[in-house]
């Protein structure tokens, strides 16, 4: 009896032990998640790759292999090469405006005042709202006779009646609808990264800083703004990964149009892919985004890390 | 004291402006949401207040809006759920046990948004109707995101953990805790903000999805949000506006009411709420 | 009864057969108000009446512009052909826009509804989907000749082979208000009255209404124009043949239209904006289905007395217009159920006169034989909206002015591209809003064609 217990209180003790060890420990925590990523990003993405080397048409997984030929095809195709300039026009412009904006809110409401709540239920909004509606939405709000920014523009006598802008429909004021649209509604989310981000400074810096003599404008550039650097890298990253391969506000407000004007390439990638059938020509636009955001990715973490105070 | 007029001009200067022009759209999609469908191409009746309910009514009564709405909160809370078991283990490994593989590791995790769900969703389409045989059931959309969310849950739990003291969990392992008990019993309580963070941004990137909601789904009785407004609420022709303005705007308020509740408890998290 | 399939599952496919006679109840009381389909009732006796269903069919089409429509098909046409039948059937719909994806991703995961339905025949998926000869033979054998306009469209003259079957098209007129181009002294006989027109008619702020933006609506009604001129994608022999004098003068003569009559909105269009823009009462012509018509007179708009239906002006080439949409279905090869689905096709076109009154005429049968031109102009007289008889015209139209796309080819997987692409739009619209000269524009959208042509030649599919 005594030996039984011996030997399964010794085994509990191993069991113990081996999760005592750290490498072990933290194979077995981070393994779900790997293993899930690998399963539905991975094996998908080898699919696509593979894909994006063949002619396979019309939703079939397989196809002939062609090599390069769909790249090389996708370069010299004038659509394409308009596309991977309006995707840089959208990612980078509508981020810097997010930037800016959000980076200003934010310390907007770092301290308490009276309505905080309330102005901040407003701010969120844009983000908590589905995006896929909230697209629709803008539709409206864009429509050639109902545009109720237009009504607005008229009556504050802006424009005339007859030269209300065409939002939707001749291409600079199309990009910038979509640019508007899309840095409209990540502002709250990085809003609340740089919340976050501002909250963390430890209340001891500002002291110290109050100490020196660093003030306001001087005490933002020099203490401040630094310090806040890794957040706002954190929240432009995101920002730029989630803008370039996102479709959904271009797809529906303009589908790429007029005559291909907003055209970017998760866009341009479903036209040629699905609505064109043409999936291996599809899957090398697709791809095409994944060196140079790789790059920038890294390129950003790099910068980060060297610019990190602590 | 800082807390001069100074700066509280500062920030209602900058966040009342902000907050009217981030808010209009939605102000306006209420305007139209009560309007009679027949007068919202009228341009004499803009501003025109005959206020009927006849929009909601509709939602409620002639599309499966309410179905839709309870799928997407299934969808919502399963997807949380499978997150945060997914995540929590892995952010905490990353950000305490594995140094430089850690930080590697957090690069690798920006490296997976690199890839568009425009094409991904066909091959993910084979895996879901021929291995996981989950056509069009919410389930397989519950499989398919977290391959999503977990990346960013696991980034901003690493960020969060990050910011509680080596110091607490050596306290407890020299008051004899195993590693693993020190994890539960204290490191998981003080991350409770964390843990709202997380669910509210996963939350916010399920309900945002559309890909997939699309291709996975086909029945309208298994529709979520994203995808049966522009199905049922767009004939083709005609646009139902003042339907679809009130579709928006359900969801859009609670979440944001929601989200605005937890944002101070997510923020407290980042102010190093480990020190009581 | 212990049977497994009889729980009423949230999320199955299938109905319980009590929520199946509930919806039939229900359904039978929408047929009675709605009146479209009550003197029709399914020929013969429902054999398997009150009794659980033994097989399956499942179909996936778009929400049709006419809801009527949908109302007929899902709660009297399908209910009581899947009694008579012995099958569950189970009906989707979802939006004409979001058709594509759905057929990429049933392709891609070799799963999915049996019957596929699309606004256009799919010929670039010709492989994936059996050959539905038997099926055309067999309604042929029962109602008579497949229409010429739905055989070129549907149908390989390289590997032989009928990729779809189109159970109806929807002919394209034009919708103009005659108080308006009455006011000024013109109709829309030719496209240079319309030219001609145009200015006037936009003085008076009521534009002529054609979009060139990357839409359904656009592609068809350019391409409508383009053949009047006799400019054409390609040729009888399916070789391109878009470079020619006559693109070149259409082009430039839409955009004369465009810059003297109409409004630069018609560049951000989407399918609901030509008709929103007549249903706004600013659009003096559209090109468009008659849903441009049965609206306004659903919702008692003021002008809908004044709404004429003709069929496309006379170009220097002739009449020549494409049909608005053609509604095709297909039997992927991985369907579950192809007996079922193949009785399906072949009993709804056999009985499409139903189908073609429950749609207010905006359905034609594809198989002529199941409701002769002659009958449909009889229903059409009888139709009671102001002026009488407007809507026998549709008749004429579907008779002679009516043409698949890619005409005078047939409709194959190069011109589907074309056509997916939006390049023809893009090809009128770069020369309206002054970008380039229509030379230009043509020469590169040439090209484009071209190199779509010669990838789909290589394949041996033209």
């Amino acid at each position: 009896m005594s030996a039984v217990a011996a030997v399964g209180r010794s085994r509990r003790t191993r069991l113990r032990y081996i999760t005592e060890r750290r490498g072990f420990l933290a194979t077995l925590l981070i393994s779900p998640a790997v293993l899930f990523i690998l399963a539905l990003v991975g094996v998908p993405l080898v699919l696509a790759v593979y894909l994006s080397f063949t002619d396979a048409q019309a939703g079939s997984l397989t196809g002939k292999w062609v090599g390069l030929a769909n790249f090389r095809h996708a370069v010299h195709d004038p659509i394409f090469r308009g596309a991977l300039w309006h995707t840089f026009l959208f990612t980078v412009i509508s981020q810097v405006v997010v930037i800016l904006c959000a980076g200003l809110i934010a310390h907007a409401f770092i301290r308490k005042f009276r309505g905080r709540w309330a102005l901040r239920f407003f701010i969120l909004l844009p983000w908590a709202a589905p995006i896929a509606l909230t697209a629709i939405g803008f539709l409206w709000f864009y429509d050639p006779q109902a545009s109720i920014f237009n009504w607005f523009l008229i009556k504050l006598h802006i424009v005339s009646a007859s030269h209300v802008p065409n939002w939707l429909g001749t291409p600079k004021a199309a990009m910038s609808s979509i640019i508007t649209v899309q840095a409209w509604r990540t502002i709250p989310f990085a809003v609340v990264i740089f919340l976050a981000g501002i909250s963390s400074i430890p209340q001891e810096v500002d002291d110290a800083a109050a100490i020196d003599g660093a003030t306001g404008l001087r005490k933002f550039w020099y203490v401040s703004l630094p310090l806040q650097l890794p957040i706002a890298m954190v929240a432009i990253l995101f920002g730029i990964v989630f803008t370039a391969t996102d479709m959904i506000v271009p797809f529906i407000l303009t589908n790429g149009g007029p005559f291909n004007s907003t055209q970017v390439l998760t866009t341009y990638a479903f036209q040629t892919g699905i609505n064109a059938g043409n999936i291996g020509e599809g899957a090398a636009v697709a791809l095409f985004m994944l060196p140079v955001l790789a790059l920038v990715v890294i390129g950003m973490l790099v910068f980060a890390r060297r610019a990190e105070v602590t | 004291m800082k807390s001069g007029w100074r700066y509280n001009a500062f920030s209602y200067g900058v966040a009342i402006p902000f907050a009217i022009v981030l808010a209009f759209p939605f102000f306006w999609m209420a305007v139209t949401s009560f309007k009679p469908e027949a007068q919202v191409y009228d341009p004499t009746k803009v501003w025109s207040f005959h206020p009927t309910l006849a929009n909601y009514g509709f939602l409620f009564h002639h599309t499966d809006y309410l179905r839709w709405i309870r799928n997407s909160c299934f969808v919502g809370l399963m997807v949380v759920l499978i997150t945060l078991l997914v995540a929590l283990p892995a952010g905490y490994a990353l950000a305490r046990l594995s140094g430089r593989v850690g930080r590697s590791m957090g690069v690798g995790i920006f490296l997976t948004y690199l890839v568009p769900p425009t094409l991904l969703f066909l091959p993910l389409s084979r895996v879901i109707a021929q291995y996981l045989h989950l056509s069009d059931r919410l389930w397989a959309l519950i499989v398919v995101y977290p391959s999503f969310t977990i990346p960013f849950a696991i980034w901003l739990l690493m960020g969060f953990f990050k910011t509680i003291p080596q110091e607490l969990e050596d306290a407890a392992l020299i008051d004899g805790c195993s590693r693993l008990g020190s994890l539960v019993r204290i490191v998981f309580p003080i991350s409770i903000p964390g843990i709202l963070t997380v669910v509210i941004f996963t939350f916010s990137l399920v309900v945002n999805e559309f890909v997939y909601a699309i291709t996975f789904i086909s029945s309208s009785t298994n529709r979520t949000l994203t995808v049966g407004v522009p199905t049922d609420l767009i004939r083709g022709d005609l646009f139902n506006w003042p339907g679809i303005m009130a579709a928006i705007l359900i969801p859009s308020i609670p979440l944001a009411l929601v989200y605005n509740a937890f944002l101070n408890r997510f923020i407290a998290g980042f102010t190093g709420g480990a020190f009581r | 009864m212990s049977d497994v399939k009889d729980e009423p599952r949230e999320e199955g496919r299938r109905l319980s057969r009590r929520e199946l006679l509930k919806k039939a109840g229900a359904g039978a009381a929408a047929a009675g108000a709605a009146g479209a389909a009550a003197p029709f009732s399914f020929a013969g006796p429902m054999r398997f009446k009150n009794r659980f269903l033994k097989g399956d069919l499942s179909i996936i089409q778009w929400v049709h512009f006419v809801p009527a429509y949908d109302d007929w098909f899902d709660n009297t046409w399908v209910k009581q052909w899947g009694e008579k039948n012995d099958v569950q059937v189970n009906v989707e719909h979802i939006n004409n826009t979001l058709l594509d994806t759905r057929a990429a991703a049933e392709v891609a995961a070799q799963s999915g509804h049996d019957l596929f339905f699309n606004l256009h025949p799919m010929a670039s998926y010709e492989d994936q989907v059996i050959n539905h000869a038997p099926i055309i033979k067999e309604i042929e054998r029962k109602v008579g000749k497949y229409g010429p306009l739905a055989k070129a469209s549907t149908y390989n003259p390289k590997t032989k082979k009928y990729f779809a079957v189109s159970d109806n098209y929807v002919p394209d007129p034009v919708v103009w208000r005659h108080d308006l181009w009455n006011g000024i002294g013109e109709a829309p006989f030719t496209w240079d009255h319309v030219r001609k027109a145009a200015p006037k008619l936009k003085a008076i702020g009521h534009p002529i209404g054609i979009g060139q933006s990357q839409e359904l609506d656009s592609n068809m009604a350019l391409l409508a124009f383009m053949m009047c001129f006799g400019s054409f994608v390609q040729s009888d022999a399916n070789r391109p043949t878009l470079n020619s004098k006559n693109t070149i003068q259409a082009v430039n003569f839409m955009a004369d239209i465009y810059k003297n009559g109409e409004d630069p909105a018609i560049f951000g269009w989407n399918p609901a904006s030509n008709n929103n823009y007549l249903y706004a009462g600013t659009a003096s012509m559209i090109l468009n289905a008659i849903s441009a018509t049965r609206t306004p007179e659903a919702q008692n708009l003021p002008f809908s007395k004044d709404l004429w239906i003709w069929p496309i002006p006379h170009g220097p080439h002739g009449r020549l217009g494409l049909e608005h949409v053609m509604g095709c279905y297909n039997i992927w090869k991985f369907s579950q159920n192809k007996e079922n689905a193949q009785q399906f096709l072949v009993d709804l076109c056999v009985n499409y006169k139903q189908a073609t009154m429950a749609s207010q005429l905006y359905n034609f049968p594809s198989f002529p034989g199941a409701f002769p031109f002659k009958q449909i102009r009889k229903a059409a007289a009888a139709d009671k909206n102001k002026p009488n008889g407007k809507y026998t015209i549709l008749t004429t139209i579907a008779e002679k002015y009516t043409h698949n796309i890619g005409y005078p080819g047939t409709t194959n997987a190069a011109m589907d591209e074309v056509f997916s692409k939006y390049l023809i739009p893009q090809m009128f619209a770069q020369v309206s809003q002054g970008k380039m000269s229509a030379a230009d524009s043509v020469k590169s959208i040439n090209s484009q064609v071209k190199d779509i042509y010669a990838k789909w030649r290589a394949r041996g599919k033209i």
